[in-house]
């Protein structure tokens, strides 16, 4: 089990705003879908460092990413 | 180096790895992409072994994004944390002995401009603040003394995080650290000024809190070191194991360190900024007439 952030992607592609995708540290980790307009996660590249959840929750009020616990194979 | 280098042979395509074939296809070789559109390309930067949250692993990531010419570039690093995530990128990395990175990059930069003399060829130094400033001092100081053309990243986290928190010649004044009980005596070096009066042509300091602006300097520092001499960035990114900030709190100090000790810093000579001014000023152009097309 490890911790890894989740988009809620109905939430996320009301504003098209891709600023968690500019500040994860991790490479090609928080992606950005142009055709839906919503941020995505690559799981197995997530270390759960929460830097999207500040950026989305704290700094911009959106809450459209939560930290939520996977299993490998999820 | 150089783009047929890195373009796969054709009929190879279903025996190389999918990341390299992505890399290729959908990667920065051969175009100039906007650090805006991250998340949008494949990256240069691999997965790597860097701790969650780090932010020097952010600093490098923007960085890899800003290359004006990845196929025509070389990255050299040191002993320290940087390297952990240089050595994941497609773009040649040398590693040298802790502290000799400007005295390899002087020789690498000579030889490159000897071989390829009608191309350029830009060689970037990144490493941290031991490898720049306390124990590779004297190397940075002469490149930069005898007009070296290449760019020096200092990644600085103000202490030696790989190996227990010593303190460095730019952990801050007063700061106590783990392999540091009583605190540190002296001031935080000024390398900033050091580099201005020791010929570098274009001198940047950054706290990493936006993006457009990191490309910005690292690409000014790059266009600028291949006409003129010495170019030097000083970006703060934080150890957020060493200094103890939780992960989440990453972003919200580098903005804090901002309003501080890092505000944003630029320097250059006069015949750099007009030459910056005139290509900018150029891309301007050329993006507009794409847009009407």
């Amino acid at each position: 089990m490890y911790f890894v952030a989740e988009v809620h992607e109905k939430d996320c592609q009301k504003y098209n705003c891709k600023q968690c995708v500019l500040f994860c540290p991790e490479p090609n980790c928080l992606n950005y879908k142009e055709s839906a307009h919503t941020a995505w996660v690559w799981y197995d590249r997530c270390k759960g460092c929460e830097i999207c959840v500040y950026v989305c929750s704290d700094l911009l009020k959106r809450d459209c990413i939560e930290m939520v616990m996977v299993k490998a194979g999820d | 180096m150089g783009l047929e280098y890195v373009k796969i042979s054709p009929g190879f395509e279903k025996y190389m790895p999918r990341d390299y074939v992505d890399l290729v296809t959908f990667g920065q070789f051969g175009k100039e992409v906007d650090v805006m559109q991250l998340g949008q390309f494949k990256e240069l930067v691999e997965e790597h072994p860097m701790c969650a949250g780090c932010y020097m692993a952010y600093f490098i990531r923007v960085f890899y994004a800003a290359l004006p010419k990845p196929e025509d570039t070389i990255v050299l690093g040191t002993a320290g944390c940087a390297r952990l995530a240089l050595s994941q990128a497609a773009v040649p990395f040398i590693y040298g002995n802790y502290g000799d990175t400007n005295a390899v990059a002087s020789g690498l930069k000579r030889a490159l401009s000897i071989r390829f003399p009608d191309k350029d060829k830009d060689v970037v130094v990144m490493a941290g603040d031991g490898g720049l400033m306390d124990i590779g001092f004297g190397m940075t100081m002469h490149s930069w003394f005898r007009g070296e053309k290449f760019t020096t990243i200092m990644v600085d986290n103000e202490v030696y995080g790989n190996t227990g928190g010593q303190e460095s010649g730019m952990s801050p004044k007063g700061v106590q650290l783990k392999m540091a009980p009583t605190g540190k005596k002296f001031d935080k070096i000024n390398a900033v000024e050091l580099a201005q009066v020791s010929g570098c042509v274009y001198v940047a300091k950054i706290s990493p809190t936006n993006p457009k602006k990191i490309a910005k300097v690292v690409r000014r520092a790059i266009l600028a070191a291949r006409k003129f001499g010495p170019t030097f960035i000083h970006a703060y990114t934080s150890c957020n194991i060493e200094y103890s900030i939780p992960t989440r709190e990453v972003l919200q100090d580098a903005r804090q360190r901002e309003k501080q000790d890092f505000k944003f810093y630029e320097w250059m000579t006069d015949e750099v900024k007009e030459y910056l001014e005139e290509i900018e000023r150029k891309e301007k152009e050329r993006k507009k007439q794409e847009v009407r097309s």
